[in-house]
């Protein structure tokens, strides 16, 4: 496997006493995108938030978060934004008063020679609707894309490693597979992905591994073709029944 | 009834109102935050400003920005005791502490500068120009173009700026902005200077119209709310209209009715607006400012 970008380890978070997440070791390697499915409440959202040390809510979280081996558990967020580690979250992942001019102004300041930093432009290359959108709010884009969006703003930001909450929600199919094969063509320049998708059919398609997460914990991980050959997944996740 | 007279009345005493409240406007706009100490900060900035000049003897011109300074540091003080209740967000807290802390300066104030009112004499506040039958001073010009400025340099650097557009990334969600990679708690610090600086301001600008008294800014908080509500909480464009708004309706109350019940005539005026438009004067049909 290629050199490991970011890994998790021991990582358990808490609400009020009660463990909702508990995930022993999980890693991302350069150029990879792994993707991370399960039923809702399974604790994917919490996963990611938690890697960033974000929340809406007040968890308590443990556990070690190394940023290409540099154990980035105890920065704030920002500062984990700062070294390459990029969350977009799931629901609100723009600034919906903001132009998408403005959304793509704040780039990365001095991200090194190691991260490819995005200009304004490579996104609208990447994007071209949202060039055409520029001088748009943010409220007034479609879900489609304020997803692009989304990933624009965090593109420019430099990320080592991307993490996308549930991209695919409120898309239509054909949006979908735009969205997931653009991701998959960024990690062609080293970007690393962890994607969190309760729509397996459109992930299975874009990722190299696989993880099911339920109550919190791994219970199954395996390559993109493990994965849809598994009964348990082909039956509960993809609607078909295996021979 | 002059009326020429009560719309200048009522124009520079509308200035002074936006002046006074552009601090709280940004303080509510970004950081989503109150602070009820501001009326006292008010009063602080008129007071220093007056040692400066009477018992430093710093000029007019020297003893705004020293005054602002203190601003700054006033409010970087109550942001660092609050930093942890303005990260949750804990806004009963915070009006706690901050009519606590409105409570504390009004004492310190009274032991090192007196009970006792004083007059802040400037180089304009006692400069008069008369025009037929119209009267004002060179200071309530002062008032009515630094009040512009600042409204006019606020908004473009609010609108034009990285400045600004990392405020108004804050303004909208902090918790997206942490993910933009904003220290939210250094935009917090910089609103709370900003606050700090702009109500000194206010107070170096305004005192000399009247008597300053360690006691005025109570009276001075309430009339900063009703403008900062009645503007649409945040609009820096809305502060400014309602500003003027309410100077001149108490200007024409006060000499139509009677100046004594200007203050719970100006809440009339708050409730009716704010039942026929929820958002403030500067309320747009999307809800936005």
């Amino acid at each position: 496997m290629s050199a490991r970008v970011l890994e998790i380890a021991d990582l358990t978070v808490r609400y009020g006493g009660n463990r909702v997440l508990a995930v022993d070791g999980l890693s991302l390697g350069a150029g990879e995108v792994v993707g991370v499915v399960g039923a809702n409440g399974a604790g994917k959202s919490t996963l990611v938030n938690a890697t960033l040390g974000w929340s809406r809510g007040k968890p308590v979280v443990s556990g070690r978060v190394l940023l290409d081996g540099k154990d980035v558990s105890a920065l704030p967020t920002p500062r984990r934004v700062a070294e390459g580690l990029l969350l977009i979250p799931e629901g609100k992942l723009i600034f919906g008063t903001m132009t998408v001019e403005e959304n793509l102004a704040e780039g990365a300041t001095d991200p090194g020679p190691d991260r490819r930093a995005y200009s304004a432009e490579d996104v609208y290359s990447l994007f071209p609707r949202l060039k055409e959108r520029g001088g748009h709010l943010g409220s007034q884009l479609s879900g489609g894309e304020r997803q692009m969006l989304g990933i624009g703003r965090a593109l420019r930001l430099a990320p080592k490693a991307l993490l996308l909450d549930e991209p695919s929600i409120g898309l239509a199919p054909k949006l979908v597979s735009t969205v997931l094969h653009t991701v998959r063509e960024l990690c062609r320049d080293g970007l690393s992905v962890l994607l969190v998708e309760q729509n397996v059919k459109a992930a299975i398609a874009v990722v190299d591994r696989m993880i099911l997460l339920e109550r919190g914990r791994i219970v199954l991980e395996g390559t993109a073709g493990e994965m849809r050959d598994n009964p348990r997944i082909a039956e509960a996740y993809l609607g078909t029944q295996q021979a | 009834m002059n009326v020429g007279q009560q719309i200048i009345n009522g124009l520079v005493l509308g200035h002074s109102f936006a002046l006074v409240a552009i601090g709280w406007t940004v303080l509510l706009g970004v950081a989503r935050l109150v602070n009820f100490a501001h009326g006292q900060m008010y009063m602080l900035g008129a007071f220093v400003t007056w040692a400066a000049i009477a018992e430093f003897g710093l000029p007019y011109a020297l003893a705004i920005p020293f005054t602002m300074l203190v601003g700054i540091a006033v409010g970087f003080l109550m942001q660092r005791v609050m930093l942890q209740l303005t990260l949750k967000q804990d806004l009963v807290s915070i009006m706690i502490v901050t009519l606590g802390f409105g409570h504390v300066l009004h004492g310190v104030a009274a032991l090192v500068f007196g009970s006792t009112g004083q007059i802040l004499d400037t180089p304009f506040s006692t400069r008069n120009v008369y025009w037929n039958d119209l009267w004002f001073t060179w200071q309530d010009v002062a008032i009515v173009v630094v009040t512009i400025l600042v409204f006019v340099a606020l908004k473009l650097v609010l609108d034009r700026t990285r400045l600004g557009r990392l405020a108004r990334m804050v303004a909208e969600d902090p918790q997206l902005a942490l993910l933009a990679g904003i220290d939210v708690r250094k935009v917090y610090f910089g609103v709370f200077a900003f606050q700090g600086a702009a109500v000194a301001l206010a107070g170096a600008m305004i005192g000399p119209r009247t008597p300053i008294l360690t006691s005025m800014g109570f009276d001075e908080v309430i009339m900063t709310f009703v403008v900062v509500v009645l503007g649409g909480i945040g609009s820096v464009w809305g502060s400014y209209i309602a500003g003027i708004s309410l100077g001149l309706f108490t200007a024409f109350f006060g000499a139509l009715v009677s100046p004594a019940y200007t203050t719970p005539a100006a809440f009339l005026v708050l409730i009716a607006v704010l039942v026929l438009r929820p958002g403030g004067l500067a309320a747009k049909p999307g809800g936005g400012h």
